[in-house]
């Protein structure tokens, strides 16, 4: 389970309907496919655009050896007074034939030997496995020399000896796609209905594995025309058949480098290049059409915070305080998704505030934006978050960076990729000490890393372990002994047991609950459980769709709900005073944030809705009396 | 489970690989058409006489594995020859004491003469593998850090092209600039050299050295470059790089102290399975600069049908290689805990 920061996900697109669409959207996949396009005709239509003959030497003087570039030889003439563009345009038949029918032969192989290591498994994947790793790491240059060298250098054994050597790559993709298709739903089925093994490698299998072959296939194309062009430049290439690996041996040792002909060494080259550069970015357009990712990290800058006026702010004394934050994700070419909107709360010391919503309702944004951690397309739109009075949304990154972990804390989701996998629990926990307390005593800080982890009831002998050596809820508790390593005074736990299993997420709440006794935290305790909250906190602020519904003191929360939301959510748990209660769940889902409905957000399931609610965003209400806020237009009856 | 475990079964599996290719290369040699004593010594002025001499010399007159002179392992021993007299034990048994056999062309044992070009190919390489991997480390870190901005484009393009360079032409370009240049058109040494002090030496070698060298970074560069971007793109999109910036820890810190190694495990992998294409480079650079390395002597050894050099270099670069590539696993089992027995 992933920390979920950008809601909005691209939409992936049905292979084959809608290839065109996304491989046009990798602008190198279509130079690409121009400069292949452009090489393939030129290879076609050689005799139509070869100004000469490239095999005579026809009314070629003694003094034509070497010429330079003119208008009747474009590119100059060679050691022969050959025309240097006709054996260009000539020598890319030779090359494309050469790397097509080489590439064939390869993928052919080692589309075979994946296929039936994959599907086999046991030991024919093994011997198949280990034969392919062998000759992996046998130099294949060297032996296709060698072995060229042995033969006789016709065109056709080229083909042949770069083709039985260029497969090794392409079993070990092909076999790594056929096991994890293997094991799909349809795959198994057809094997249950008692299908052939040929007719499921045929119907099944094949089809799924085929974009791989093709991906491979364009880069083993590559290699292989690489390899001719080095074998006849090497002098083992087929005298009769002019490449341009052929012409550039002729040139170099024919003395193009002391009478500087560079015409004759550039041309060839450029030919090689053309192909192979062109190859290679028609690969890269394919593996985008096939593994579209993210083009964003955690280490790109978020977009700037739009400063906004400031509202008057209550003059309570409080930790942090949250006003009117609103946060979008912006993709460019859509409309911004509006993640959160018009958010406030506020949090005294030692408290515990409960934040409430389903999935995709905008609470893991609002955590992330109160410190400045939001994702590329994330933007704080309007609002302000004090923390002891300091405004922190328009801080400069080093400024930020001294509140965060010393100042709040985090416990993400799901710690079994909140950890880097490669370093050693303890030495996470002491890096945090390191950094936010310069005057810490560093012969010391082993036995306070001791000391947290005891804290959370993790034995010492596990300090110096790594991550995958952990279980899932001592990888969480870790994570909190780590979030509380500079003596924060906030703590945000981010459904920190969602994916943990009861008995587990019974003790981390335990655990944290004592923790805020003892050590007087501020916690925000984020999750969908309301359950949860009601035994723990102070007050609770329930989201949908990015908005506040309803924020008061729990008591309130779970005595006189007043939001149709909040009602819907209580009635799905199981209250241990009225075991008759019928338990229900919300029909429907949560509103995509970038197609919010035009009224309030939850019209669309709400059992109360009636015409307003679907044309008319209900403001916030605060009503008289105690803390209680809630947006939906019935309360204005109340009210 | 153990690391130790992971190291055995990796070594067991080297030492499989080098007596593959062992055998593999005896059979290439025996196999493939033509008699390498005719093939190799094709002076028409040799009489029969002489030709079966030289047989004798090289060792070519014994059986190849078994009296019938076939390769078919079932037909051994149909008759009265001592196994141990063959083509194929004496050429093992002269391996195991370091021989690789009389060079055609130098009539010097095989293993001397590579064994001086060993050093020129491993400081070729060592050099530049170590300067592409930096290269390529560095502008790989950069761009995928500054994803999506003019310098990560440039960085991409600049890999692109480096990758689809053929080596031997970037090779002969480079040395056309240099010849131009007050580059040294090739070889190891300046004549006449010899007589000068060690440093001066060095100098002059280094100054052969810095053109092969350079051909041999551009062209690997641009692979390890477009790796460390595409894994360490990867990498910062991971929860505990999120993680690690909440902690408050700078950019910086970030980079060198949670993605740098995370971000190199595949380039380990990669320059492991590289090595192999390494060689290939290799030949290409060390002929076009007749730098006299072991690349240089299998490219030699082909136009002058050397076989028994042919052979040796083969068996010495592949054997190098498979060493190399166990070397690499070495380092990824220090650098990845996750190590485990497959």
């Amino acid at each position: 389970m992933s920390i979920q920061t950008v809601e909005i996900k691209p939409i992936i697109p049905s292979a084959s309907k809608n290839f065109w669409q996304t491989y046009r959207q990798s602008r190198l996949g279509i130079a690409g496919l121009i400069l292949l396009l452009a090489i393939l005709l030129t290879a076609i239509f050689a005799p139509l655009l070869a100004p000469y003959d490239p095999k005579s030497s026809e009314g070629v003087g003694a003094g034509q050896v070497y010429n330079a570039p003119s208008a009747a030889h474009w590119f100059g003439t060679d050691d022969a007074g050959r025309d240097v563009f006709s054996n260009f345009i000539y020598g890319a038949r030779v090359s494309l034939i050469v790397g097509f029918f080489a590439s064939f032969i390869s993928v052919f192989i080692g589309g075979t030997i994946g296929i039936v290591a994959g599907y086999y498994g046991g030991r024919t994947e093994n011997i198949l496995m280990r034969f392919t790793d062998t000759m992996l790491v046998i130099p294949d240059l060297p032996l296709i020399v060698v072995i060229v060298a042995l033969t006789r250098p016709s065109l056709l054994n080229i083909i042949f000896v770069i083709g039985i050597f260029g497969w090794t790559t392409t079993a070990r993709m092909v076999r790594s796609q056929t096991l994890a298709v293997k094991s799909r739903k349809f795959v198994l089925r057809a094997r249950a209905i008692g299908a052939g093994r040929a007719h499921i490698i045929r119907h099944h299998i094949l089809p799924l594995v085929m974009p791989i072959l093709v991906v491979q296939a364009v880069l083993v194309v590559s290699v292989a025309v690489l390899n001719e062009s080095t074998l006849s430049f090497l002098g083992l290439g087929d005298p009769t058949a002019l490449s341009w690996g052929q012409m550039l041996n002729y040139a170099f040792a024919r003395g193009a480098m002391s009478t500087g002909a560079w015409w004759a060494l550039v041309a060839p080259g450029i030919g090689i290049i053309w192909v192979v550069l062109g190859l290679i970015l028609v690969g890269q357009g394919l593996e985008q059409v096939l593994n579209p990712r993210l083009n964003t990290h955690h280490l790109m800058p978020s977009r700037p915070t739009i400063k906004s006026e400031a509202a008057a702010r209550s003059g309570e004394q409080v930790l942090l305080e949250v006003r009117n934050l609103s946060i979008n994700y912006i993709n460019e070419g859509q409309a911004p998704a509006c993640a959160v909107e018009d958010v406030s709360f506020t949090l005294k010391e030692g408290e515990l505030i409960g934040l409430v919503g389903e999935s995709g309702c905008g609470k893991t944004t609002l955590m992330l934006g109160l410190l400045k951690l939001l994702p590329n397309a994330g933007q704080i739109v309007n609002g302000q978050v004090y923390f002891k009075n300091k405004e922190i949304t328009t801080l400069s990154d080093d400024e930020v960076n001294k509140v965060r972990w010393r100042g709040i804390s985090i416990v993400f989701q799901g710690a079994m990729n909140a950890l880097n996998p490669v370093r050693t629990v303890g030495d996470q926990i002491a890096e945090t000490i390191i950094k936010h307390l310069p005057d810490f005593d560093s012969a010391k800080i082993p036995a306070r890393v001791t000391e947290l982890l005891d804290l959370v009831g993790i034995a010492a002998e596990h300090k110096e372990q790594y991550p995958h050596q952990y279980s899932g809820g001592m990888r969480q508790r870790a994570m909190i002994a780590m979030a509380l390593a500079c003596n924060p005074e906030v703590v945000i736990a981010d459904e920190p047991t969602t994916a943990l299993d009861v008995m587990i997420q019974a003790q981390i709440l335990e655990l944290l609950d004592q923790l805020r006794k003892k050590l007087g935290l501020a916690i925000i305790f984020v999750t969908h459980d309301l359950g949860v909250v009601a035994e723990m906190c102070d007050r609770v602020l329930v989201m949908y769709g990015g908005v506040t519904a309803e924020y008061a003191a729990v008591d309130t929360i779970y005595n006189t709900p007043l939001h149709p939301y909040t009602q819907e959510l209580l009635k799905a748990f199981p209250d241990l005073t009225k075991p008759k209660k019928k338990l229900s769940s919300i029909p429907g889902y949560p509103p995509r944030l970038d197609d919010l409905p035009a009224g309030c957000r939850f019209a669309p399931r709400c059992p109360a809705v009636f015409d307003r609610c679907r044309t008319e965003q209900p403001a916030l209400h605060e009503l008289a009396g105690e803390l209680h806020v809630v947006s939906c237009h019935l309360v204005e009856a109340i009210k | 489970m153990n690391r130790w475990t992971y190291i055995r079964n990796k070594a067991i599996w080297s030492l499989f690989t080098i007596i593959f290719v062992v055998v593999l290369n005896f059979f290439l040699f025996r196999v493939l058409p033509g008699d390498p004593a005719r093939q190799g010594i094709r002076d028409p002025r040799l009489t029969p006489e002489a030709i079966e001499a030289i047989r004798i010399r090289f060792g070519l007159d014994k059986p190849v594995i078994n009296c019938i002179q076939t390769i078919n392992p079932f037909r051994a021993g149909s008759c009265e020859i001592n196994p141990l007299d063959t083509q194929f034990f004496i050429y093992v048994k002269n391996l195991l004491r370091g021989e690789l056999g009389i060079s055609f062309y130098y009539n010097r044992p095989v293993s001397e003469i590579l064994g001086e070009r060993l050093w020129n190919t491993i400081l070729l390489i060592g050099g530049g593998q170590i300067l592409s991997i930096i290269v390529g480390v560095v502008f790989g870190i950069l761009s995928a850090w500054k994803a999506r901005t003019p310098l990560d484009y440039g960085v991409l393009v600049t890999g692109l092209v480096a990758w689809s360079l053929p080596t031997f032409w970037l090779g002969i370009i480079l040395l056309f600039w240099g010849s131009t240049h007050g580059f040294p058109i090739g070889g190891k040494a300046t004549p006449g050299m010899s007589s000068y002090p060690f440093f001066a030496q060095l100098t002059d070698m280094l100054w052969h050295l810095l053109l092969p060298t350079l051909t041999y970074t551009i062209v690997f560069m641009g692979e390890y470059m477009l790796i460390m971007r595409s894994s360490l793109l990867d990498v910062l999109s991971e929860d505990y790089i999120l993680t690690a910036k909440a902690k408050g820890l700078s950019t910086f810190q970030i980079l060198k102290d949670h993605a740098l190694k995370n971000g190199m495990l595949p380039l380990v992998t990669i320059i492991a399975i590289n090595l192999g294409f390494t060689v290939g480079g290799v030949i290409q650079i060390e002929s076009v600069f007749s730098w006299p390395g072991l690349g240089g002597a299998l490219f030699e050894a082909v136009s002058r049908r050397d076989f028994p050099m042919l052979q040796g270099g083969f068996l010495l670069i592949a054997i190098s290689v498979i060493l190399a590539n166990f070397l690499a696993d070495l380092m990824y089992s220090y650098l990845d805990p996750r190590v485990q027995t497959e």
